[in-house]
């Protein structure tokens, strides 16, 4: 009979006993500045990724498709190894830490968030498409009758509007993305994953230790989720979109659930 | 007083505000414009009518090179819209020339197309402030005065979907008359209101009509004869008939005009 070990588990399950830990406070805080800045570049990238396979130029659009294609087509897990190691041992780049004062990026997450940056973008680029897609042509018209370039246009007038149709798949994106930069734990990024791992390293207490991982992540989604609801029914009351589902539904309906790619 | 100087011949003359020569285009294998040949001069309105699929729309579209033309010249104020011409070879000219030539022509369209994420002050004041660089206060002042001028100033801050359909087609052309164009294009401007909107639409239009140079495709009999100069009447991707709005419609030429316009008047 396994006998639980209760101390470690509250321990590491109460954040302000395992906050004590440097490990875990690191891994936290890397886990969501990770997210936010993987999403942020995924966004960007994925954006001209999108306008790349919108593109009238066949060139343009043949390297949209075929980002695409890869990035979707292989797994996140092995393009971060690709990435990380990959390069590293051609010496084309090798990831070395960056440190700003007492700030130290280490060279594993920088390759971590890139990886995930580039692979989201791929997903974005879908995304965005469509939001640009769903917009009536007749607005594209409408700016260029009024001397707009198609940059301009597509600046001031398509993306204000596509955004409206993008962000709540993109809030999905992320919540997703919070889950997944737990992959950069193979490649040692300090990420929350890899702290609860460290530590059971130590201790060798994987039930304890993995129970009290997961519900630090589902703590992040949960938090995320209801800005999120907020965020799309601030939305909907300005600008007349359909109402979003609620807080509760969107936790337990299973429709964003979504598995590591 | 007539007489002009001898140099002038060689000028384009500049009362010519909209030139199209042998204009042809294809969708594919429709040809649906046909040696479309037309001069429109400054202050004139132009009403183009013509059944539905006669390639009305598609020729309005090509003044402001919304459409590309297949073969022939169209030229407004003089210069070649949408190309240049190397060695007697259309080539498309660059973006930001094109987009600097449609900042000159201002176009309605049929289903408005305002901005929907745009308050109708902020529809008009967009190019005047990111196309044409002008400071913000002078662009809403106006903007007012144009919201002011279609009736509409007391709905300045409401967004498209607050207004109804002749309310939204007003704010349109003011919106289009912001960027202070020298041509106006009209694409079927009514067709897509209920019948008791149009009025207030065509009034706007007809008090234009007055100051500036139109061209305007639409059914509105009773505008067409209050304020064209001239008829164009188009079918199956040709000008079929042209006339003054009185020979028009009380004696057309043609038998297609004729047929045509007793559909349409009963």
């Amino acid at each position: 009979m396994y006998q639980f070990d209760w101390s470690i588990f509250w321990k590491y399950i109460w954040p302000p006993t395992a906050f004590q830990d440097p490990l875990i406070r690191t891994g936290f805080i890397v886990t969501i500045v990770a997210s936010v800045v993987a999403q942020t570049l995924g966004v960007v990238l994925g954006l001209f990724v999108a306008l790349g396979k919108m593109s009238k130029f066949p060139p343009f659009r043949a390297l949209g498709e075929a980002y695409v294609w890869y990035f979707r087509g292989t797994p996140l897990l092995v393009q971060m190894a690709l990435l990380f190691f990959g390069l590293g041992v051609t010496h084309i780049y090798d990831f070395p830490d960056i440190i700003w004062g007492t700030l130290t990026v280490k060279g594993a997450i920088q390759a971590g968030i890139l990886a995930l940056a580039i692979n989201e973008a791929a997903y974005m680029s879908e995304i965005i498409r469509a939001g640009i897609e769903a917009i009536d042509p007749g607005q594209m018209e409408a700016a260029k009758s009024l001397g707009m370039t198609y940059g301009l246009a597509m600046q001031r007038i398509i993306l204000p509007q596509a955004a409206k149709v993008i962000i709540p798949p993109l809030g999905n994106e992320f919540n997703s993305m919070m889950k997944t930069t737990s992959l950069m734990e193979f490649i040692s990024g300090t990420e929350l994953f890899f702290a609860f791992n460290q530590i059971n390293a130590r201790v060798f207490k994987p039930f304890e230790l993995f129970i009290a991982a997961s519900l630090y992540y589902l703590a992040l989604t949960t938090v995320w989720s209801i800005i999120q609801a907020r965020i799309e029914a601030g939305l909907g009351e300005r600008k007349g979109i359909e109402r979003t589902p609620g807080t509760l539904q969107r936790l337990f309906a299973g429709a964003n659930s979504k598995g590591v790619r | 007083m007539s007489a002009a100087p001898a140099s002038a011949q060689a000028q384009p003359d500049a009362s010519i505000v909209v030139k199209a020569e042998k204009v042809n285009k294809h969708f594919g294998s429709l040809h649906v414009l046909k040696d479309i040949d037309l001069e429109v001069r400054k202050n004139e309105v132009v009403v183009i009518i013509g059944p539905s699929g006669s390639g009305k729309s598609t020729f309005l579209r090509c003044i402001n090179h919304l459409e590309k033309i297949n073969s022939g010249h169209i030229y407004v104020n003089g210069r070649l819209i949408g190309y240049l011409e190397r060695n007697g070879r259309l080539i498309e000219d660059s973006e930001k020339n094109i987009a600097r030539q449609r900042a000159e022509i201002g176009m309605v369209f049929q289903r408005f197309n305002l901005f929907p994420h745009l308050t109708a002050l902020e529809n008009i004041i967009e190019a005047p402030v990111r196309v044409r660089k002008i400071p913000q206060a002078q662009a809403v002042a106006e903007g007012e005065r144009l919201l002011t001028r279609v009736g509409l100033f007391d709905k300045r801050d409401k967004y498209p979907n607050q207004l109804s359909g002749g309310q939204q087609q007003r704010v349109a052309i003011a919106r289009a008359l912001a960027m202070k164009p020298g041509l106006m294009l009209f694409d079927e401007p009514t067709s897509a209101l209920d019948p008791e909107m149009i009025g207030e639409v065509l009034d706007v239009m007809q008090e234009l009509a007055h100051e500036m140079t139109m061209i305007v495709v639409s059914h509105e009999m009773g505008f067409a004869r209050a304020c064209a100069n001239r008829i164009v009447f188009v079918d199956e991707g040709r000008i079929v008939e042209e006339g003054t709005p009185d020979t028009f419609f009380t004696n057309p030429h043609g038998e297609r005009a004729r047929q045509f316009l007793s559909q349409i008047l009963h």
